[in-house]
């Protein structure tokens, strides 16, 4: 009886595979000449597009993870509860410095704080750190000021950051409930396939601090490349210069960058580079916050948080840093310059 | 999935990584993808894909000898990982294998555009570009000079020679093309592209986006309003795609 009803289902399928390509050639007879080679077009600029951004943050990613895989084997509980306060608001300033410590970019932190959340990391500090770390370390100040010089646009860059890391890592201090806003991965409910022993050798905690960097990287890479898939496709069908053409206006053109660093997904350490392309167009204020706000949220990245937090809590973690981001532009545009 | 079917898998699209990244290096197109000061890093990314795969491979072999020694275990990972997801990760080497590689080129300006002037960035001292002889500066350097120079007037008249990718526009005259490169900080998706406009009275016979040299002399025109050098071509040869398709800022 069983194989009777796949006898009866192939014809079926056949049919309609045959109706899905009729209609399909009678769709492309009816497109406008040279349709197939725009979309071949629109199809290399993806793949080059989306190829640019995923190798050039798997390095870190790597990075990160192998960040993290360190972390669950050499670090335990107890030293963290030492290390870090636990009043809100210190916690909040020390996990915005931390990035100081950790150069990770915004690939690399997200498995990364997601580690250090398991090992008892205040919610506060690990979300300032995640928000801040991108833009607070080294790497990222070298770029910077090699792009815009020791002045204005590096100090406010790293001051508005960090007073947005500190804010949203204090809101989230409000939360005594780690489970309300991690995923349950966190809560210890869901093991890792590897478990760090306090007794292992040295070699063996390498071992498995690489064969956790092997879960991890899988488990975050896929977020990765779904997010740059998004932001390929955007890339390839949006038009960024029309956008960029619209964005006069002291309003307007801060939501027009804002709306570009989504888009554009760049890394947190070249950003500055790429901003700097704006200043002639576009007023300090907005190139202020492209630069404020690109590193703490793209698409790529809120796919990562997706797959720490909950959904309430990745609002708020973009939410909040859009409208400060978006008030900081304003502030400069009409107040300062 | 069985633990050790999962970590093989895992071990395959590491290996399978790997070569995808050791290709682009050997072929020279990873400078199509990234800005070249990335490539030591990336390197370094290779090397640790490799040591990851050898990890995964040495403990596949050691949970096989395990199970070998102590068939009494065999069932010791009740907790099968999902291998649901891992398949995401054939994306990025299907699309790098099934689309044939082609650095960007003027089927991006539909969405990206271009632009005929650029910053100057605060690490390059405008004295450095003066420095270099006029035949040596390239299509950014020109843009560079002409957006932060007031009298644009000296520059005319010095010999240019610059590689580039030719594009047609309609605002030009039949007798004029763009010779346009894209300009890339960090990877292809913040690239944008940078043209000088040419003046050759043989531009029809050129083809869109094939790789050119234009040697000539540097004359100043106004475009939408604003100071651009342009090229007096006295030739215009093709060569083949640079080693570096995009200039770094």
């Amino acid at each position: 009886m069983h194989n009777q009803t796949v006898v009866n289902r192939l014809p079926r399928n056949v049919i309609v595979w045959l109706a899905i390509g009729i209609l399909a050639l009678v769709a492309s007879s009816m497109l406008p000449a040279g349709f197939f080679s725009w979309l071949w077009d629109r199809l290399n600029v993806f793949a080059t597009v989306f190829l640019g951004i995923f190798v050039e943050a798997v390095p870190y990613l790597l990075l990160g993870t192998f960040a993290s895989g360190l972390v669950e084997v050499f670090v335990d509980r107890d030293q963290m509860s030492r290390w870090v306060s636990r009043r809100p608001a210190a916690a909040a300033i020390s996990g915005a410095f931390m990035g100081m410590i950790f150069p990770v970019c915004e690939c690399g932190v997200v498995p990364l704080t997601r580690r250090l959340f398991k090992k008892g990391l205040p919610l506060s500090a690990g979300i300032s750190f995640l928000l801040a770390a991108p833009v607070l370390n080294p790497i990222v100040v070298l770029s910077t000021a090699s792009a815009f010089g020791w002045g204005e646009m590096l100090f406010w860059r790293f001051a508005v950051s960090l007073v947005i890391a500190v804010v949203v890592g204090l809101v989230f201090s409000v939360q005594k409930e780690a489970g309300e806003v991690l995923r349950p991965v966190l809560a210890g409910e869901e093991h890792d396939h590897v478990h760090a022993e306090p007794g292992d050798s040295i070699p063996e905690k390498i071992r498995k601090a690489l064969l956790i960097t092997v879960d991890e990287f899988f488990d975050m890479g896929r977020y990765l490349i779904l997010g740059s898939m998004l932001a390929a496709g955007l890339q390839t069908f949006i038009s960024q210069s029309s956008l960029l053409a619209i964005g006069s206006g002291p309003v307007l053109s801060v939501l027009i960058m804002l709306l570009l660093a989504i888009l554009l997904s760049i890394c947190s350490t070249v950003d500055s580079f790429v901003a700097l392309g704006f200043v002639g167009t576009f007023s300090f204020g907005s190139v202020l916050s492209f630069l404020v706000f690109g590193p703490m949220v793209d698409i790529k990245s809120v796919m990562m948080y997706l797959q720490v937090f909950k959904r309430r809590a990745v609002m708020y973690i973009v939410a909040i840093p859009f409208m400060m981001s978006l008030l900081a532009g304003l502030v400069f545009n009409y107040f300062v310059k | 999935m069985p633990q050790r079917m999962f970590r093989s898998f895992q071990g395959l699209l590491l290996l399978g990584l790997f070569v995808f990244f050791v290709s682009k290096v050997v072929n020279g197109q990873l400078t199509w993808y990234i800005n070249s000061r990335f490539v030591p890093l990336t390197i370094i990314g290779i090397l640790f894909l490799a040591i990851l795969a050898q990890t995964v491979f040495s403990e596949i072999r050691r949970s096989r000898q395990h199970a070998l020694e102590h068939p009494e275990h065999h069932h010791e990972h009740d907790h099968s990982p999902s291998a649901g997801n891992l398949w995401i990760m054939l994306i990025p080497l299907l699309i790098g294998v099934l689309i044939p590689a082609r650095p960007l080129d003027s089927s991006a300006f539909e969405t990206k555009g271009f632009n005929t002037s650029a910053p100057l960035i605060s690490s390059d001292s405008s004295a450095q570009i003066f420095e270099t002889e006029s035949e040596e500066r390239n299509i950014l350097d020109w843009l560079k000079l002409f957006n932060y120079e007031e009298d644009v007037t000296q520059f005319v008249g010095q010999k240019a020679s610059v590689v580039g990718f030719v594009y047609f526009d309609e605002a030009l005259g039949s007798d004029q093309f763009y010779v346009s490169r894209f300009v890339v900080s960090c990877c292809s998706a913040d690239g944008f592209a940078i043209a000088i406009p040419v003046r050759w009275d043989a531009s029809v016979g050129l083809e869109q986006d094939s790789w050119v040299v234009v040697k000539g002399t540097i004359e100043s025109t106004a475009l939408d309003g604003n100071r651009v050098p342009m090229i007096a071509a006295e030739s215009v040869e093709a060569v083949d795609v640079p080693d570096q398709p995009y200039l770094f800022p």
